[in-house]
């Protein structure tokens, strides 16, 4: 039923696999094979090799290994990564059988690449950090997979890659306990606000702060008015819904909202073809498409009546982080994810789960502690973190939310990073983007 | 032959193989000339002092960023990240003339002409490359924390310190061995580096955190913080990058990247004296030898901005190459 991996920072006896690179460096040679192995996973387990490799030599983890031999122990913090196996987000969305628009991959390998980057810091802090990847088969399995880990691994920390569902029966099991989730993929804003629970850090930025980011663009270009088209999933309704909330919160104007539906039945053309459900008397400046399932979205741009842009589920789509992104040290996170995923595109819950587990390295180095009360403590207090995204990163004590850039991404570029130049807060921009103090039914941390 | 050395990075041994008459390029000549290196446009730019124009375009490898002059000055060494190597420029005639390969991504480095070596952090290969000058090859790599970047040298050529932005620390790195002797947690992202000349302290700009980190040199622990914040301006793009300090080591002059000043600093009382106005993500800054004058690249500009010392106002600001990452001066 539970399918549990943990991952070393060295190759687990895999050395075949490895490039010829490793035998010229004398002190790279891996000495020791770990406790637990992840055998069966042939395929990841050769790319983690050779991500290993170079982490290995980047963080002169091998020459304090061989130095000494055994080790000393030292306490180590050990971060669970839950997935559920078959989970339909992360299913490929594609346009025919073979032809896959997006992968939609688990995030694990943001979580990775952060545990890679902490090894170096193992040596100053005589911490060991640690990954277990635990895979369970269904929503329902998730809670106690992540008290299992807890009574028997004791682990604290947790990054979830679990859909919104999996929240309520787990903030239940795990109320009042010494541990910390990190809501990596879930947007829902239910879960900020009417969840709202202390044990839960939601480091993917919520669905109204995209939609603040997207509107702030839109009125900063001076594009107000707004045809909204939306689709008929739960999903789709709720991000038209948090759309409109965006729209009157910055001074735009919905001109005409419409729902649409997928196929070519001539009796539903009022309904189905782009062209039609763009042709309205009033006019407007921008098309907004709220598009879960994505197959209607990707016709919608130049095949509307008005030469009008097209904004939301494609063309420029509020993300967590983009593969483009050229400022802030986004360069070298981006080669470091690709180098460890066989040149994957990092994408916003690969941030969301790399963020996470940088924020436990962090609160390790910065209390030079590794007790887990300490640590949350810091996670939740009122620090920052390097998201590589500009102005840094921290927790919101509201509702726990991840105060964050969010960057409106084209195809090829990042249009705008949000919040917008020119929105202005009291105390720090990023709370323009949204659930801000007053607003929010949560109160956390009071 | 007449040489014109820097005084503040020849040695004695170099100088004794210059008089015992090693043969060089090229003389340098004291031209003044300022040479600001484009990250986007891959060029080195080269203004006139005197005029204030822009008199040749120098096409390098990809991104070039850091800088160096060999001690005759006959040289200049230019860090391209993009195509992993350093180009080598002649001074004299003002082309690329050679290149070295490096690590992947190199960034900052420092060159010590007494042991023939230059350090060079490899932002992407998570190692400091020592490469032999004349070989020019890489003979030793250092691994480092993730994303090293500032690099300086001791005066005795014994210890390199190396910054890791990743890591938020410093690495004291023994020449000889090529190893880490030791780190020191700093703030968030730490940068560049500047030694006060008593060589007591190593000042670190921290540019996420905002802030200079002082380390006591002798206990390799941190003594001390300076926070910035100029007027008006939001804590959050404070970003200090660039630092440098006068020879008599009374003052520092501190880029503050997206804050759009630099921040002039009171070395010993540790206390901000002023902010100069300057454009957008400043991160280079060199002042030129007789420390009246101070130029800023300024990345988010593409132009270099030109700063009058004893007013300390801006006077002009120069349009170079895209995304201007550093500004050195043949002087």
């Amino acid at each position: 039923m539970l399918l549990s991996r943990v991952w070393w920072p060295l190759p687990c006896g895999n050395g075949g696999a490895l490039p010829p690179a490793a035998n010229t460096r004398e002190r790279g040679t891996p000495d020791a094979s770990p406790p637990r192995c992840a055998r069966r996973e042939g395929r990841h387990l050769r790319r983690w090799g050779t991500f290993a490799l170079d982490i290995l030599l980047a963080a002169g983890f091998a020459s304090a290994a061989v130095a000494q031999s055994p080790p000393a122990p030292q306490p180590k913090v050990t971060i669970g990564f839950v997935e559920i196996d078959g989970d339909p987000r992360h299913e490929p969305i594609r346009a025919y059988e073979r032809l896959v628009l997006k992968a939609r991959e688990h995030p694990f390998a943001g979580a990775q690449v952060a545990i890679a980057e902490a090894q170096a810091l193992t040596r100053v802090l005589k911490i060991d950090f640690a990954l277990e990847r635990i895979t369970v088969k269904s929503v329902e399995a998730v809670a106690p997979a992540v008290l299992q880990a807890r009574q028997d691994r004791d682990i604290h920390f947790f990054v979830l890659d679990a859909p919104a569902d999996a929240f309520r029966p787990l903030a239940e099991a795990v109320r009042g306990r010494d541990l910390l989730l990190f809501n990596a993929t879930a947007p829902d804003d239910w879960l900020r606000r009417e969840l709202c629970r202390r044990e839960v850090v939601h480091t993917l930025p919520s669905l109204a702060m995209n939609m603040d980011a997207i509107v702030q663009y839109l009125v900063s270009r001076k594009w107000r008015d707004v045809l909204l088209l939306h689709g008929p999933l739960p999903a789709d309704i709720a991000t038209a819904a948090a759309f409109e909330l965006s729209v009157k919160k910055f001074g735009a104007r919905v001109v005409a909202k419409k729902e649409f539906t997928t196929g070519t039945d001539p009796r539903e053309r009022e309904q189905n073809n782009p062209l039609l459900l763009t042709a309205i008397n009033r006019d407007y400046d921008v098309v907004f498409v709220a598009d879960d399932a994505f197959d209607f979205a990707r016709q919608v741009p130049f095949q509307t009546v008005r030469a009008r842009p097209v904004v939301g589920a494609i063309e420029l789509e509020p993300v967590a982080w983009h593969w483009t992104w050229e400022r802030n040290g986004g360069p070298q996170i981006n080669t470091r994810f690709a180098r460890a995923t066989n040149g994957r595109r990092m994408e916003g819950a690969d941030w969301a789960a790399w963020i996470a587990v940088k924020m436990v390295v962090q609160a390790a180095l910065r209390t030079r502690s590794a007790e887990f009360g300490a640590q949350r403590a810091f996670i939740l207090g009122d620090n920052s973190f390097d998201g590589y995204k500009g102005l840094a990163v921290s927790v919101r004590r509201w509702d726990q939310q991840l105060r964050q850039a969010v960057f409106l991404s084209a195809p090829y570029a990042v249009v705008a990073s949000a919040p917008i130049e020119g929105f202005l807060h009291r105390t720090n921009t990023l709370d323009t983007l949204g659930d801000d103090e007053p607003e929010t039914p949560c109160r956390l941390n009071r | 032959m007449p040489v014109i050395l820097d005084r503040r990075s020849v040695s004695i041994a170099v100088l004794a193989t210059l008089v015992a008459g090693m043969s060089r390029p090229a003389a340098a000549k004291d031209t003044g000339l300022i040479f600001v290196s484009n990250e986007k446009s891959n060029n080195i730019i080269i203004i006139d002092p005197k005029t204030q124009k822009v008199i040749r375009d120098v096409k390098t490898s990809r991104r070039p960023r850091d800088m160096h002059f060999s001690a005759d000055r006959s040289k200049l060494y230019v860090a391209c990240g993009d195509d992993d190597v350093i180009d080598i420029i002649d001074v004299a005639k003002l082309e690329v003339i050679g290149r070295i390969p490096t690590g992947p991504s190199p960034e900052t480095f420092a060159i010590d002409e007494n042991r023939r070596r230059i350090y060079v952090a490899n932002e992407e290969g998570s190692t400091l490359s020592i490469i032999d000058l004349d070989q020019a090859i890489v003979v030793h790599e250092v691994p480092t924390g993730a994303e090293p970047e500032g690099v300086l040298i001791s005066e005795d050529g014994k210890i390199v310190y190396v910054t890791s932005e990743v890591g938020d620390i410093i690495h004291m790195i023994d020449a000889e061995g090529g190893h880490v002797i030791q780190d020191v947690v700093v703030g968030t992202r730490p940068r560049r580096f500047a030694a006060t000349p008593d060589r007591k302290e190593l000042w670190v700009t921290t540019e996420l955190s905002g802030e200079v980190y002082i380390i006591d040199r002798d206990k390799f622990v941190v003594s001390g913080k300076i926070e910035f914040l100029p007027p008006g301006m939001r804590k959050s793009d404070v970003t200090p990058v660039g630092l440098v300090m006068t020879k008599d080591g009374k003052t520092a002059f501190v880029t503050l990247g997206h804050a759009a000043h630099v921040a002039v600093v009171d070395v010993p009382t540790r206390k901000i004296s002023g902010y100069i106005l300057v454009g957008k993500r400043s991160w280079g800054v060199t002042l030129t030898r007789d420390e009246r004058t101070l130029y800023v690249a300024n990345g988010f500009g593409d132009d270099i901005t030109v700063i009058d010392v004893r007013s300390r106002k801006a006077t002009i600001s120069i349009p170079v190459g895209r995304i201007p990452w550093g500004v050195i001066i043949d002087d």
